[in-house]
């Protein structure tokens, strides 16, 4: 592991954008936090990530709006949905979608730290 | 008290076939045995006439002999009237009289009583003539006979000797007669009534108050009343036909009763479908509002976990955060499961069955609303890969507001084709869903009012609706689309206002989506 890998985090709630930088940081991701699509997309154009953790919904288009464009321009970073308990549906066209993982809140940190092993992982197999 | 009587007696014979039977038999009887007792009567008082008249004559003709030779033996006026009155003892014979040829009374005796008679035309007739003559006469004793005997007088003239009868004792026994008649008529009469009310009681009465009886009970409701009349006869027959309509009516009520148990379970079901999908929105809203804020609580108090030691005082408060947090979770874990509809099982299936059932759900529905539900499905649509169940929610969700929006005397169309029925111009639309292989469209259109672009933007989030207040869930649509997506269909919206909307469901096929539906059921199933 030559580099730290990198998180963007995109969630319209400041506090559990907190949370998440916070916990990330402790296990020396390099994170990031934005609290919606537009300052997703101006982060993603500054620079890369290894990984996007992206809520559902959000003001502005959702998580699942922005994710085919995501998987598109930057088909290296691996997606993480967050979304409400229960919301199977939005389960479904994520994973269609390209998402690689899949949260439902309110999730265990641990259940968080295996989603972001388990989808570096996949990033790290996509390129031998 | 006499009127009620009478009123009591003229309903009898209004209402009671057996009485009217009874009296009219009886009143036939009466005039017949009538007619005969009194033609019969009247032959024997003229015998018993005749006979009295005989009996006098020969008494007369006795009495003449012995006064004559009593006459010729020069007895005088005393000693005929002492012979008379030895006579004049028989029962019944008040008077004896003796004429000589010129009608002179010569002798005469008289019963105790009666009154002594002069010679009249009748004796003076019988001396001219020598004929003995009779006749009846009536006096203030009773009816009397009288009879005129001539005899040859001393001398060559005719006497003539008088009896007079009187008819009481015949009368009597006349009387006595008639009496007898009467009564024994009367007994054969009551004999006879009674004979007929037995019988006919037996016979007719009683059955047919038995199905007088079983008639009200079946009119009551109660079907399996039955009659048990043995009989051969036509009442007999009659309670036989009876029976069989009492058993198809039972049998006809029973399917009937089986049929409203089977729609009222289907609505039943649909209700409980319906309610289960309002309290799982709401649970699903209440998740996503919670999720976050719960998931920041839970997610410090873990950070927290990591670095607070096990034997740290305040460690218990923690503890309880954690576990509380842990707790929330299960409740809206469990709401949702229970409420949350099973995945739906995808599986070839015809379409038409599954409209029509709810087309004859529905159809009770539509008629009390004054709107006609028109199907215009051909036999031949293809199969398509659905949940019936799911897909029945569906349908009825759609119909049910197409039915709540068109106005009494309109129609509501269920058809079939690749294109909106709806004509372009003036029309908005909204699709959600999206089907990547090919479908079978099935379309609902309704006459309603129409909704405008900006409702139809609205039209598939929860609680909105554009039927008044607590009229609707304001979930049918939610609720169809999550089915539909669920189906990996898609369900568009075309409305233009005031000409009707038109929802256009589009499922994929049984034959084009076999592969396609696996892959995607194993992805689900592997991500679980």
């Amino acid at each position: 592991m030559a580099r730290q890998p990198s998180i963007l985090v995109v969630d319209d709630d400041p506090e559990m954008c907190a949370l998440l930088v916070d916990v990330l940081r402790n296990e020396n991701y390099d994170v990031i936090a934005v609290k919606d699509g537009t300052e997703a997309v101006l982060a993603l154009r500054a620079r890369s990530f290894d990984l996007i953790l992206m809520d559902k919904n959000m003001p502005g288009p959702s998580g699942l709006d922005l994710l085919p464009g995501f998987r598109r321009v930057c088909p290296d970073s691996q997606v993480i949905l967050m979304t409400a308990f229960g919301d199977v549906p939005s389960y479904m066209e994520a994973v269609e979608k390209g998402a690689a993982e899949y949260l439902f809140k309110p999730f265990r940190m641990e259940e968080l730290r295996a989603a972001i092993a388990k989808a570096l992982q996949i990033d790290a197999q996509s390129r031998p | 008290m006499r009127g009620q009587w009478m009123r009591a007696i003229g309903d009898r014979l209004r209402h009671n076939l057996t009485t009217r039977l009874i009296i009219l038999l009886a009143l036939a009887l009466m005039v017949i045995t009538g007619i005969n007792d009194y033609t019969r009567l009247v032959r024997e008082r003229e015998q018993l006439v005749t006979q009295t008249r005989e009996d006098e004559r020969i008494f007369a003709e006795t009495l003449a002999l012995a006064v004559r030779y009593n006459l010729r033996r020069g007895r005088t006026t005393e000693e005929l009237e002492g012979l008379l009155g030895e006579i004049v003892a028989r029962p019944g014979l008040v008077a004896v009289v003796i004429y000589d040829p010129d009608a002179a009374v010569v002798a005469r005796t008289l019963a105790p009583g009666s009154e002594a008679s002069t010679p009249d035309e009748l004796v003076r007739r019988s001396l001219a003539q020598r004929e003995a003559v009779s006749s009846m006469a009536d006096s203030p004793s009773g009816r009397i006979l009288r009879y005129v005997q001539p005899f040859r007088w001393p001398g060559g003239r005719a006497g003539a000797i008088e009896v007079q009868q009187t008819l009481r004792e015949m009368e009597r026994q006349f009387r006595r007669a008639v009496r007898t008649t009467i009564i024994s008529r009367l007994l054969v009469l009551a004999l006879f009534v009674l004979s007929i009310v037995i019988l006919t009681r037996w016979n007719i009465a009683r059955p047919i108050r038995a199905l007088i009886a079983a008639a009200r009970a079946v009119g009551r409701g109660d079907l399996a009343q039955r009659i048990a009349v043995p009989r051969q006869d036509e009442i007999g027959e009659l309670a036989a036909e009876f029976n069989r309509m009492a058993e198809n009516l039972q049998a006809a009520n029973a399917e009937l009763v089986r049929q409203a148990e089977e729609r009222l379970r289907l609505e039943q079901e649909v209700q409980q479908t319906q309610k289960l999908a309002t309290v799982g929105m709401l649970a699903a809203e209440v998740a996503h509002e919670i999720g976050t804020p719960l998931n920041v609580i839970s997610g410090r108090a873990e950070v927290l976990d990591r670095v607070v030691p096990r034997d740290h005082p305040e460690r218990r408060n923690l503890d309880v955060i954690l576990s509380q947090a842990e707790r929330i979770k299960g409740i809206i874990r469990a709401l949702l499961d229970y409420t949350r509809p099973r995945r739906p099982s995808l599986r070839p299936e015809p379409i038409l069955p599954i409209i029509g059932r709810v087309a004859s759900l529905l159809m009770d529905r539509s008629q009390r609303r004054g709107v006609r539900l028109h199907l215009e499905l051909s036999i031949g649509l293809p199969s398509v890969m659905a949940d019936p169940e799911h897909l029945q929610q569906v349908f009825l969700n759609l119909v049910l507001n197409a039915l709540d929006v068109t106005e009494k005397g309109g129609t509501v169309r269920i058809t079939s084709g690749p294109d909106p029925q709806l004509p372009p111009e003036g029309r908005s639309s909204i699709l959600r869903g999206k089907a990547d292989t090919a479908t079978l469209a099935v379309h609902v259109i309704d006459e309603g009012k129409g909704l405008t672009a900006e409702e139809l933007n609205h039209a598939f989030e929860p609680f909105f609706s554009t039927k008044g207040r607590g009229q609707g869930t304001g979930l049918g649509l939610p609720i169809a689309e999550e089915i539909v997506r669920g189906h990996r269909g898609e369900i568009e919206m075309l409305s233009i206002p005031g000409t009707g909307t038109e929802v256009i469901v589009r499922i994929p096929l049984a034959d084009m989506s076999p592969v396609v539906a696996t892959a995607k059921e194993e992805a689900v199933g592997d991500g679980r």
